[in-house]
């Protein structure tokens, strides 16, 4: 079974993507790490694009623009500027080597695979892999969240998790009413400038953007 | 009636914008004002929830389920803005103005949220409601601005919003399952779900409500993803604890419901029941172990909500009617049980200047009123009658024997006994011991004056206890009638 | 004579011959754009056939210490490179007769063995630097091994057989095959195993002379005369090899030979050399753009090749592509 042009392209753009999120585990600047997130919600707008255009689905028009102004403009720009008033751009240390991280990376990113494969899901406007590669997707961000020790590559780990859903929602519910898709991006939004709001005040208290004094509170 | 649903989301929406400019003393009398109208208004929409559905437009729909959440919400709101007047002791000068009206504006905001997600009709609405609660609530952790606080709020957003993010993918995948019925584009309005539930592909729902457990679960705090939980109830400002605990956590429970009353009708009970059970004995015994070890009180509370969690959970995993109306009775009287609780430790707190028990001694003879209380909400909490939590445990165990499942009963009530003995350390040697020389820890024990901290933490006490007698003693027909068709709803029908 | 066919068996002697005698004019070429690109005028294009036949010219200088194993390595080595032109298509996208005495798991053990053999020589000078490279090639190799191995899996999937041939065929047959995801990602992955095995940047500074940074090429610092002849022979055939395969196998497999004619056959040596150096343009660009990762840092490198093998195995498995 061959796929055809179509999906072939659709599925690259999705696995760009997932790479974009394992380039994110080996990054070892906070800088590059907020590029790569741009780089990847450049993607995943470029992929609704695709199956806008190609499914003549004009409402994911609009998400794509919106998302194209959200998620590759403003997020990035609000964290760079965090990151400039900050004045530190090395990452937390991971607590793994980078082979190690990514081969755990993969594990799980396997994993996601085939429990999605084994729901054998028929979407009309992606080929099921890229539910799978969305999945993996969402994983991998739990895995770059786990490994990270700074404020900064956690939270780039959860908009980057956000993206993932977002291929997920192209495969499954490209349909899905426009309101609720802006919906969507307006909470991720308004949670932005929430993690920024923390994110500054525990700069402002620690004078740190790492987590690794995040130990005060146990038991 | 559907007048008095858009009032109740405009009302305290209204009133935070007008907190964010108004005087801090004007705001602490508008809000209290304001949440007990809430409070009315919800009583007034009871009787009518109770026999039908009642909409206003299509985004807002309460049915009787959606009652039991708002009557939780708009209670606790209005308690704990009488609890926040006599809590918050504001001094002179423009940060103190500021800190209040922060305070202020974000706590309205955030019952406003609350208010919000059982209103709305449909699991997208509910998914973007409840990530607003937790935002909001994240602001609201770090008010503080020390140390612990920023860490708690950090490990809250974070893990909260990873959880939500699950939970989005579990309501895209539900979306997903109703595609094949209902055509490509179509909204995810509770109406059309529960009607085509029947029919939908049982692998990808059973993957949807997994997803919706782990996700909502780790807003609810179930086990493992309860870790963010303890820290922040126990560094944010007393009021907003009473709040995440009461209201915050049932509303997440209330989206897992959602998601439960669909997977019901489209794969059968066994298999969401299971996944309840699971999550709920797992966390019961984790808090119930966690109990005995706490030092600081704020955190002792935090995980007996942890408890009530899994009590919950496995509440709703026995079949028979009477269990699942004791869980929601057990919702309504948590509410009021662990805000009294929380009112009454702020009050402690606000006394003896610490939360770390081994300092506190003789509470009951240094707080007269507030003291005894609190040791009456603790009580309640570990299910003594004639509180509100007996009943519902009650109901809990006998829905549990009469199925039968006899091993998971005895489990469950060995661990809420473990909890109680938890809880009740924790009252005899802080509140009961009236000579702190006598005490095991005498040394770092801090000595004050008798006298209470506020009248208004007092009332505000006054009114929970007397809601979980009412709860206890003699629910009213009304929300007898409404527990019945929720839990009616909650098995299937329509 | 353009159109008199020639046989089957004349044409695997021509891949060979074209291998064994364009391979020089490439690495030729590729060290002249590369001189260009720095801004040097570069040696000229022939001159690796220079060097190879002095190297051919010169005495044999072999340590007391060395066995025979010292100079058989590299003439197993160069056989070995010899071989594998017959297995995979050089020139024709009909398949050669003794095309199918191997599959691409063959022609991957016959390099394997070249370099083991290298390796095995250049441990046996005793010095310690050839030691050094030698230890190290394997190491490296070792690690790159799975890599390949599942590079050959997701072929293997794609095809349903694991003859280069039939890949090549499969890639020719619609656009959709080139977009596939699996595809995609086994190609990147090969590639990247192609920047390891001819040792270029990030990987090793092939033009380099210092020692400790070096892998592949340490080998044969003690070799001299006709073997050393004999290993810079055989290592720039096998980068010819190694771009054949990603070209003819797995890239831009057009401009092959569809019949056996004379003219289409030279016309595919002509395409061949002509792609092989478009490849190594593009091998020499990344030379010139990227630094030398640090010796302990090449394990992430080739982490990330197995990361686009593994995936593309996936990929197939869940999206059937």
């Amino acid at each position: 079974m061959v796929p055809s042009t179509y999906d072939g392209v659709a599925a690259v753009l999705a696995v760009l993507a997932l790479l974009t999120e394992f380039a994110m585990l080996r990054a070892p600047m906070l800088r590059s790490q907020v590029r790569l997130y741009a780089f990847q919600s450049l993607v995943v707008t470029g992929l609704a694009a695709y199956v806008a255009a190609s499914r003549h689905i004009d409402e994911l028009y609009v998400l794509a623009a919106l998302s194209l102004v959200l998620k590759v403009v403003i997020v990035p720009a609000l964290i760079l500027r965090l990151l400039r008033d900050a004045d530190t751009d090395l990452a937390g240390s991971s607590v793994l080597g980078v082979a190690s991280a990514i081969l755990i990376a993969l594990v799980v990113a396997a994993f996601g695979f085939f429990a999605v494969g084994s729901m054998h899901v028929n979407s009309s406007s992606l080929p099921t892999s890229s539910l799978a590669i969305a999945c993996a997707i969402v994983l991998v961000a739990f895995v770059l969240i786990i490994l990270r020790s700074d404020v900064v590559s956690q939270a780039i780990g959860f908009f980057s998790l956000e993206n993932g859903v977002s291929v997920a929602s192209l495969v499954v519910a490209s349909g899905l009413p426009l309101i609720v898709d802006i919906a969507f991006l307006f909470d991720l939004l308004v949670a932005v400038v929430v993690f920024g709001v923390i994110m500054r005040v525990h700069h402002a208290r620690n004078a740190t953007l790492s987590t690794s004094d995040f130990d005060r509170l146990r038991g | 009636m559907s007048t008095l649903v858009i009032m109740l989301v405009c009302l305290p929406f209204a009133t935070a914008l007008v907190t964010w400019v108004a005087p801090v003393r004007f705001s602490q009398y508008l809000t209290m004002i304001v949440a007990t109208a809430t409070f009315s208004v919800a009583l007034i929409l009871l009787p009518r929830t109770s026999h039908e559905i009642v909409t206003a437009g299509s985004p807002l729909r309460v049915d009787a389920l959606s009652q039991v959440f708002l009557l939780v919400v708009t209670f606790l709101y209005m308690t704990t803005s009488i609890f926040a007047k006599g809590y918050l002791s504001l001094g002179e000068g423009a940060k103190a103005h500021r800190y209040g009206r922060r305070f202020y504006a974000g706590f309205n905001l955030f019952c406003w949220t609350l208010i919000v997600v059982p209103l709305v009709n449909g699991l997208a609405l509910l998914w973007v409601a409840i990530e607003i609660t937790t935002v909001i609530s994240a602001l609201l952790v770090a008010i503080d601005d020390t140390e612990g606080a920023s860490e708690a709020a950090w490990k809250y957003v974070l893990l909260a919003s990873l959880g939500l993010g699950i939970a989005l993918f579990g309501t895209i995948m539900m979306y997903y399952a109703g595609t094949r019925l209902h055509g490509a584009s179509y909204s995810l309005s509770y109406t059309t779900l529960l009607s085509g539930a029947a029919h939908y592909d049982p692998k990808v729902v059973r993957f949807a409500f997994g997803l919706a457990v782990l996700g909502y679960g780790t807003k609810m705090g179930l086990f493992p993803v309860h870790t963010w939980l303890p820290d922040a109830h126990s560094e944010a400002p007393t009021p907003v604890s009473a709040l995440l605990s009461g209201a915050l956590l049932a509303v997440s429970f209330y989206a897992i419901l959602r998601f439960f009353q669909i997977a019901v009708l489209s794969l059968g009970p066994s298999f969401p029941r299971s996944v309840l059970l699971i999550f709920g004995v797992a966390t019961l015994l984790l808090a119930a172990l966690y109990l005995l070890s706490q030092r600081d009180m704020k955190r002792l509370l935090a995980y007996s909500s942890v408890e009530h969690m899994g009590i919950l959970a496995i509440g709703m995993s026995f079949s028979a009617t009477i269990a699942v109306v004791g869980v929601l009775l057990q919702v309504l009287a948590h509410a009021a049980a662990k805000s009294t609780a929380f009112f009454g430790v702020g009050s402690v707190v606000r006394k003896f200047g610490t939360k770390d028990m081994t300092k506190i001694r003789g509470g009951v003879g240094a707080l007269p009123w507030s003291g005894p209380m609190l040791v009456l909400a603790v009580l309640a909490l570990s299910a003594m009658p004639p509180f509100g939590i007996f009943r519902s445990e009650f109901d809990i165990v006998y829905g549990g024997l009469s199925q039968p499942r006899d091993v998971i009963v005895a489990i469950f009530v060995v661990l809420v006994i473990v909890a109680f003995f938890g809880l009740s350390w924790f009252t005899t040697e802080t509140m009961l011991s009236e000579d702190p020389s006598a005490s095991l820890f005498s040394g770092g024990v801090i000595v004050v004056n008798k006298g209470e901290v506020s009248n208004w933490i007092v009332a505000s006490m006054i009114v929970g206890l007397v809601a979980l007698l009412i709860l206890g003693v003699h629910p009213p027909t009304p929300l007898v009638h409404l527990l019945d068709r929720a839990a009616a709803e909650l098995r299937g029908s329509r | 004579m353009g159109s008199e066919i020639v046989s089957p068996y004349g044409v695997q002697a021509i891949q060979v011959l074209t291998i064994l005698l364009g391979a020089p004019l490439v690495s030729g070429v590729i060290a002249h754009a590369e001189g260009r690109l720095q801004g040097r005028r570069g040696p000229r294009i022939l001159q690796p056939y220079y060097d190879i036949a002095k190297f051919f010219s010169k005495e044999t200088l072999v340590t007391n210490d060395s066995s025979w194993v010292f100079l058989a390595g590299p003439i197993v080595a160069f056989a070995c490179y010899l071989t594998v032109p017959l297995l995979i298509p050089v020139l024709t996208t009909f398949p050669l007769p003794l095309g199918f005495s191997g599959d691409i798991l063959g022609g991957g053990f016959i390099l394997a063995l070249a370099g083991f053999s290298i390796a095995l020589s250049g441990a046996e000078s005793g010095a310690p630097y050839a030691q050094l490279g030698s230890s190290r090639a394997m190491t490296f190799g070792a690690l790159i091994e799975p890599t390949i191995l599942f590079v050959i899996f997701a072929v293997a999937l794609i095809t349903h057989t694991d003859l280069p041939y039939a890949l090549s065929a499969t890639i020719r047959s619609s656009t959709s095959q080139m977009v596939r995801p699996s595809h995609v990602l086994a190609v990147v992955a090969f590639f990247l195993v192609v920047l390891v095995d001819t040792g270029r940047i990030p990987v090793e500074t092939h033009s380099g002379t210092l020692e400790f940074g070096m892998i592949d090429e340490a080998r044969t610092l003690e070799h001299s005369g006709p073997p050393l002849a004999l290993l810079k022979w055989g290592s720039t055939m096998k980068q010819l090899i190694l771009y054949t395969i990603l070209i003819n196998v797995f890239l831009a497999p057009w401009g092959l030979a569809s019949t056996g004619k004379w003219s289409s056959v030279l016309l595919a040596v002509v395409a061949l050399l002509g792609k092989a150096i478009a490849l190594g343009l593009v091998f020499a660009i990344i030379d010139n753009s990227f630094s030398k990762l640090r010796l302990f840092k090449i394990t992430e490198f080739i982490a990330s090749a197995f990361l686009l093998a593994v995936l593309s195995v996936l990929v197939f498995y869940v999206g059937g592509g």
